[in-house]
C-alpha cells in the first residue's frame, strides 16, 4: 500500500487558510461551490417568483436584470467551475498516483482568490445603482453605461480569471509531470484526460476574457473607445472577443462532466469503458472545434453569408465527436451487469438530458432557425439542459460516487434516490416548458410577459422551487455522510477500477508518498 | 509531516511547464489588447 506515513496537519481555521494539501483544497473548492450554488439558486428563485405570473409583482425590473446577470456569473464562475476544480484537486493526484498537485502553494492561492472575488461581485448589489444588469455577457453599450457595480464585476472577473489560469497551470503541470511510473497518457482515467484538455481551454481563453473586460474598464474610465461607435470603436468587436472566450467556456463547463460520467458508467455497468481511445480523441476534437464556432452566438448581429455558413457547419460538426461519446456511454451499458445506485442514476440522467440539450443546440446552429429562436426562452431551455442536467447533474453524480472515498462513509441511499427523483422531475418541469415558451416567442431577460405565456411560466416556476428546495436533501446527505454512517471500504463500489480505490476510505491526508507502479 | 521533496529533475520539469504556460497565458492577454488597439 502506497499510502503515507502521517495524517498530521494544523487544526482549526489555520488548517484551511494555509493548507497546501490537495484534499483540503479540493474540499474548500467543493464547499465554496455548494455555497455559491445556493446563492445563485436563490437568485434563480427570485427570477422564477417574479415570472410566476405576468405583470410586475415582487421586484423592480432593474433588480430583475441584476438577478439574471448575477445568477449566471455566480453559477458559472462560482458554482460549476469551482466544483469541477474541487473534483480535480481531490481526484487527479489520487487517480495518477501523485502525492499532491505539482504546485501546492499556488493551489492554495488559486482557491483563496475566489471568496474575495465573489465577495466583491456580490457586494456590487449594495453600491449606488446596484449590481451589473446588462447580462452576464457584459455587452457594451449597456456595460459601459452601467453603475459602479460593473467595475466591481470587472475586477471580480479578473480575480476569477487569475484563479482559473493558475488552477489550469497546476492541473497541466501535475498531469504532465507527476504521473506514477507506468501511467502512460493513454492509461490515464478519462476524468484526468478531460481535465487536461479543459485546462488547456482555460489557459487559452481566460486571458482573452481578461483582455475584453480590461478594454471595457478603460472605455468606462480612461477615455478609450474600443467599443464605442461614436468614438470610432466597435461594439460588435466586444461580442466577437467575448464569444471567442464564451464558447470554449461552455466546453470548460462540460468536458469534466464527460469525464465524471466516463468514470461512473463503467463502474455501475461493471464493464470497461467502451472506446476509451475514441473518447480521448472525441474530447480533443470537441475542444478544437470549440475555438471555431464562436459567432454562432451572433448570427442575428449581422455577418457575411459565408461567415454564417462557416459557423453553422462548424457548429454542427461538434455533434459528431459528442455523438461518439453518447454512443460509447450507451455501448458501455449495453449488456452490462447494471445497478442503479444514486451516482449511476444521475449519470444516466446526464446522458439522456444532456443529449436533449445537444439536440436543441443543433436546432440553434441552423442560421435561419436561429433568427427565430435567438434571445428567446428556447435558448434559456437549451443551455440549462446543457449546464444543469449536463454539468450540475454530473457534479452531483461525481459527489455521490466519491463521497465514500472522501468521507469514509457510505451515504444514505434512500435520501440520495429521493434527491435524484425530485431533481429530475423539478428540473424537467422547470426547463422543458421553456422550449415551448421560446418557440412561441417569449423573449429572455424580461420581468414581464404577454398573457398567453402564463401557464407554461407557472409550470416552470413551480418546477424551479421544487428543484431548488430538493437540493437541500443533497446537503443533508453530505452532512450525514461526513458525520457517520456505514463504513466505506477502500473499493467502495464493486465495479470500480482505478488507483483511488486502492487507498483506504477516507483517503489518508497523504497518499502515494511512494509512487505506485502501474503495470 | 510535510511531504518528502520531489526529485530535482521533476521539480525543474514542473517549474518549466508552469513558467511556459504562464508566459503563454500572459501573451494571450497582451495579444487580445493589441488586437483591440489595432
Amino acid at each position: 500500500m502506497a499510502t503515507a506515513h502521517h495524517d498530521e496537519h494544523p487544526a482549526g481555521l489555520m488548517r484551511w487558510l494555509t493548507t497546501t494539501n490537495h484534499k483540503d483544497i479540493g474540499t474548500l473548492y467543493l464547499v465554496f461551490a455548494l455555497t455559491m450554488l445556493f446563492v445563485g439558486g436563490t437568485m434563480a428563485l427570485v427570477i422564477r417568483a417574479e415570472l410566476f405570473q405576468p405583470g410586475l409583482q415582487i421586484v423592480q425590473p432593474q433588480f430583475f436584470n441584476q438577478m439574471t446577470t448575477l445568477h449566471a456569473l455566480v453559477m458559472i464562475f462560482g458554482a460549476v467551475m469551482p466544483a469541477f476544480t474541487g473534483f480535480a484537486n481531490w481526484q487527479i493526484p489520487l487517480m495518477i498516483g501523485a502525492p499532491d498537485m505539482a504546485l501546492p502553494r499556488l493551489n492554495n492561492w488559486s482557491f483563496w482568490l475566489l471568496p474575495f472575488a465573489f465577495t466583491l461581485l456580490l457586494s456590487s448589489l449594495f453600491v449606488p445603482g446596484g449590481g451589473p444588469a446588462g447580462g452576464w455577457t457584459l455587452y457594451p453599450p449597456l456595460s459601459v453605461q452601467g453603475s459602479m457595480g460593473t467595475d466591481f464585476t470587472i475586477l471580480a472577473i479578473h480575480m476569477m480569471g487569475i484563479s482559473s489560469v493558475l488552477g489550469a497551470i497546476n492541473v497541466i503541470a501535475t498531469i504532465l509531470n507527476m504521473r506514477a511510473p507506468g501511467m502512460t497518457m493513454l492509461k490515464m482515467p478519462l476524468f484526468v484526460w478531460t481535465w487536461l484538455i479543459t485546462a488547456f481551454l482555460l489557459l487559452a481563453v481566460m486571458p482573452v476574457l481578461a483582455g475584453a473586460v480590461t478594454m471595457l474598464l478603460t472605455d468606462r474610465h480612461f477615455g478609450t473607445h474600443f467599443f464605442d461607435a461614436a468614438g470610432g470603436g466597435d461594439p460588435v468587436m466586444f461580442q466577437h472577443v467575448f464569444w471567442f472566450f464564451g464558447h470554449p467556456e461552455v466546453y470548460i463547463l462540460i468536458l469534466p462532466a464527460f469525464g465524471i460520467a466516463s468514470q461512473i458508467i463503467p463502474t455501475f455497468a461493471r464493464k470497461p469503458l467502451f472506446g476509451y481511445e475514441s473518447m480521448v480523441y472525441a474530447t480533443a476534437s470537441i475542444a478544437f472545434l470549440s475555438f471555431i464556432v464562436w459567432a454562432h452566438h451572433m448570427f442575428t448581429v449581422g455577418m457575411p453569408l459565408a461567415g454564417e455558413l462557416f459557423f453553422m457547419y462548424a457548429t454542427m460538426m461538434i455533434a459528431v465527436p459528442t455523438g461518439v461519446k453518447v454512443f460509447n456511454w450507451t455501448a458501455t451499458m449495453w449488456k452490462g451487469s447494471m445497478s442503479f445506485e444514486t451516482p449511476m442514476l444521475f449519470a444516466i440522467a446526464f446522458v439522456m438530458l444532456f443529449t436533449i440539450g445537444g439536440f436543441s443546440g443543433l436546432m440553434l446552429a441552423i442560421v435561419p432557425a436561429d433568427f427565430q429562436y435567438h434571445d428567446t426562452y428556447f435558448v434559456v431551455a437549451h443551455f440549462h439542459y446543457v449546464l444543469v442536467s449536463g454539468a450540475v447533474f454530473a457534479i452531483l453524480a461525481g459527489a455521490y460516487y466519491w463521497l465514500p472515498k472522501w468521507t469514509g462513509h457510505m451515504y444514505n441511499e434512500t435520501l440520495g434516490k429521493w434527491h435524484f427523483w425530485l431533481s429530475v422531475i423539478g428540473f424537467n418541469l422547470t426547463f422543458f416548458p421553456q422550449h415551448f415558451l421560446g418557440l412561441a416567442g417569449m423573449p429572455r431577460r424580461i420581468p414581464d410577459y404577454a398573457l398567453q405565456f402564463t401557464e407554461f411560466n407557472q409550470w416552470s416556476s413551480v418546477g424551479a422551487f421544487l428543484f431548488g428546495f430538493s437540493q437541500l436533501l443533497f446537503v443533508a446527505v453530505v452532512v450525514q455522510a461526513v458525520r457517520g454512517g456505514k463504513k466505506a471500504e477502500s473499493k467502495a463500489w464493486e465495479g470500480a477500477e482505478g488507483l483511488e480505490w486502492t487507498v483506504p476510505s477516507p483517503a489518508p491526508y497523504h497518499t502515494f508518498a511512494t509512487p505506485p507502479r502501474i503495470k | 509531516m510535510p511531504m518528502s521533496r520531489l526529485p530535482e529533475t521533476q521539480r525543474r520539469a514542473i517549474v518549466r511547464t508552469a513558467v511556459t504556460l504562464a508566459v503563454i497565458a500572459f501573451a494571450l492577454f497582451v495579444f487580445t489588447l493589441w488586437r483591440g488597439v489595432r
